[in-house]
C-alpha cells in the first residue's frame, strides 16, 4: 500500500507489551508566537530542539517557508512539522499555477487541517500560520489534530504560557513594526528563559505587503561563553611506547601517493574543534 | 453520508494464527520477509475492493477508506442536489478514462492524469505520490501483465 508504512505496528506493539521501550521521537519542545501589526505579521520562534531530556540541536529553524508571503512556525515533532509543511507548501504553488492567483493564508490554513485531521493527530504538527495576501492580513494557529484558531496575537508549545503572558500584558492593538517585532521576542525570551524546553536563539519573520523577511538569529541571548581555564595538553604529555617509520617507497607499494607542496591551498582538511 | 471513515479496526492481534499464507510456522500472523516477498500482504486486494490492512493500527484502516468515504459523500451530494443522472454520468466519465489511461507497467504505467482531472485532484500532491509503496516489489513483464489485463488466465 503507498503512503505510510504501518507493517511493523503490531510487531512493536508486541514488543511494547513485552517491555521494550518505543523509540522517542526528536520534539521542538518550543516556543512559537504570532502577531499582527498595522499592515503585516510577525512570526517567531526559539531555536532549541528536545529528545526527551537531552537538547538534540542548540540552533534549529522553526521557521518554515510555506509561500513568498505565508510562513509558519512549528512545534511538536519536528520531522513532522518539516515534512507537513513542505507538503503544503508543494500544494499551495500547484494550486497557485492552477489558478493564477496568489495564494491565501486561509488555502493553506484550510488544507493544513484537513491533512492534520485525516491522520487523527498521528501528524503532530502545532504550527502558526502567518502572511499577507490580497484579501489582507492572516494568523492562524493549526493544532495535531486539526484544530484551528484565528487571533490579533498567538503562542504555541511548551512555552507558550510564558509567551501567552508577555502578549496579554503588553500588546496593544494597531502597533507599528518595530513594536511587534519587540514584542514578539521578549514574548520568545520569556520562553527561552522560563520554559525547560525552550531556548537557545530567536528567530524572527516579518511579513507585510511588500515581502517577508526572515531574521535568522534575530537575538542571541545565550551566546557560549569563553572557558575560563585551557584544557590543552602540553606536547609530550602522553609517553610513547613505540614508533614506526613507514616510509613512501614501502607505502606506495599498495596505494598512489601524490607529492603536495607545503603552500599549497588545494587539500582542505576538516578542522577539528576543540574545547578551548 | 459521513466526511471521515468509521473506525474499523481490529482491536486485537495475534501472531500464532493467521488466514494469509505469508507468515513463518512459528508466527503466521506476522509477515515473514525472508519466506514471502519484501512487499507485505499489503499489495492484496480483497473481493470487497479495500486494501487488505497489515496492522491494527486505527489509522492504516481509517486512511485505507479515506479516498472512498470521501468519493461516496461527494457522489451523495450531487445526487441529493443535482439528481441521480449527475454521480451517473460522473461515474461513466472516470469509467471511460481509466479504461483509456492505461499504460504498461514496463513504460513507467499510467500517471493518471485524466481520472485525477475528473475528481479534480489534479493539483494535489500526497505522501502517496511520494512513497509509491513498489520501490521493493519486482517488475511484472508486459506479457503477463497483457494476459491479466485481457483475462487470459481465465480461459
Amino acid at each position: 500500500m503507498p503512503g505510510f508504512d504501518f507493517s511493523n505496528y503490531n510487531r512493536n506493539a508486541t514488543l511494547h507489551a513485552q517491555g521494550v521501550p518505543l523509540p522517542k521521537a526528536t520534539s521542538t519542545g518550543t516556543t512559537i508566537v504570532g502577531c499582527i501589526f498595522n499592515g503585516g505579521v510577525v512570526i517567531a520562534a526559539d531555536t532549541r530542539a528536545t529528545s526527551g531530556p537531552i537538547v538534540a540541536d542548540k540552533n534549529c529553524e522553526k521557521l518554515h517557508y510555506i509561500a513568498p508571503q505565508i510562513w509558519c512556525a512549528g512545534a511538536g515533532t519536528a520531522a513532522d512539522t518539516e515534512f507537513t509543511t513542505a507538503i503544503i507548501s508543494s500544494n499551495l504553488e500547484l494550486h497557485a499555477l492552477s489558478t493564477g492567483r496568489k495564494p491565501r493564508v486561509v488555502t493553506c490554513m484550510t488544507m493544513l487541517k484537513q491533512h492534520l485531521f485525516r491522520y487523527q493527530g498521528h501528524i503532530g504538527a502545532y504550527l502558526v500560520v502567518a502572511g499577507v495576501d490580497p484579501t489582507g492580513v492572516g494568523l492562524y494557529t493549526v493544532h495535531a489534530h486539526g484544530s484551528t484558531d484565528k487571533l490579533p496575537y498567538v503562542t504555541m508549545g511548551s512555552g507558550s504560557l510564558a509567551a501567552m503572558a508577555v502578549f496579554e500584558t503588553q500588546w496593544k492593538q494597531k502597533m507599528t513594526k518595530e513594536e511587534a517585532v519587540k514584542l514578539a521576542s521578549d514574548a520568545i525570551q520569556a520562553g527561552i528563559f522560563n520554559d525547560l524546553g525552550s531556548g537557545s536563539n530567536v528567530d524572527v519573520c516579518v511579513i507585510t505587503e511588500e515581502k517577508a523577511t526572515l531574521m535568522r538569529n534575530y537575538i542571541t541571548p545565550n551566546q557560549r561563553e569563553v572557558k575560563q581555564r585551557d584544557y590543552k595538553f602540553k606536547r609530550g604529555t602522553t609517553a610513547v611506547l613505540n614508533e614506526k617509520i613507514i616510509t613512501r617507497e614501502e607505502i606506495s607499494k599498495y596505494v598512489t601517493v601524490h607529492e603536495l607542496s607545503s603552500d599549497d591551498d588545494v587539500v582542505v582538511v576538516e578542522k577539528m574543534d576543540i574545547d578551548a | 453520508m459521513k466526511i471521515a471513515p468509521p473506525s474499523s479496526h481490529s482491536t486485537s492481534a495475534t501472531n500464532t494464527s493467521s488466514n494469509t499464507t505469508k507468515g513463518a510456522p512459528s508466527a503466521p500472523g506476522l509477515h515473514d520477509t525472508l519466506r514471502s516477498s519484501l512487499s507485505s500482504t499489503n499489495d492484496t486486494i480483497t473481493p470487497s475492493g479495500t486494501p487488505q490492512l497489515t496492522s491494527s493500527h486505527p489509522l492504516e484502516s481509517r486512511l485505507a477508506q479515506w479516498q472512498a468515504t470521501q468519493d461516496t459523500l461527494k457522489m451523495n451530494m450531487l445526487r441529493r442536489n443535482f439528481g441521480i443522472a449527475e454521480p451517473v454520468r460522473r461515474g461513466m466519465e472516470a469509467k471511460i478514462c481509466k479504461e483509456g489511461e492505461w499504460r504498461p507497467a514496463c513504460l513507467g504505467g499510467s500517471a493518471g492524469v485524466s481520472g485525477e482531472v475528473l475528481a479534480g485532484r489534479d493539483t494535489e500532491i500526497s505522501w502517496e505520490d511520494v512513497y509509491r509503496g513498489d520501490e521493493s516489489r519486482e517488475a511484472t513483464d508486459f506479457h503477463t501483465e497483457m494476459e491479466g489485463k485481457v483475462g487470459m488466465e481465465r480461459w
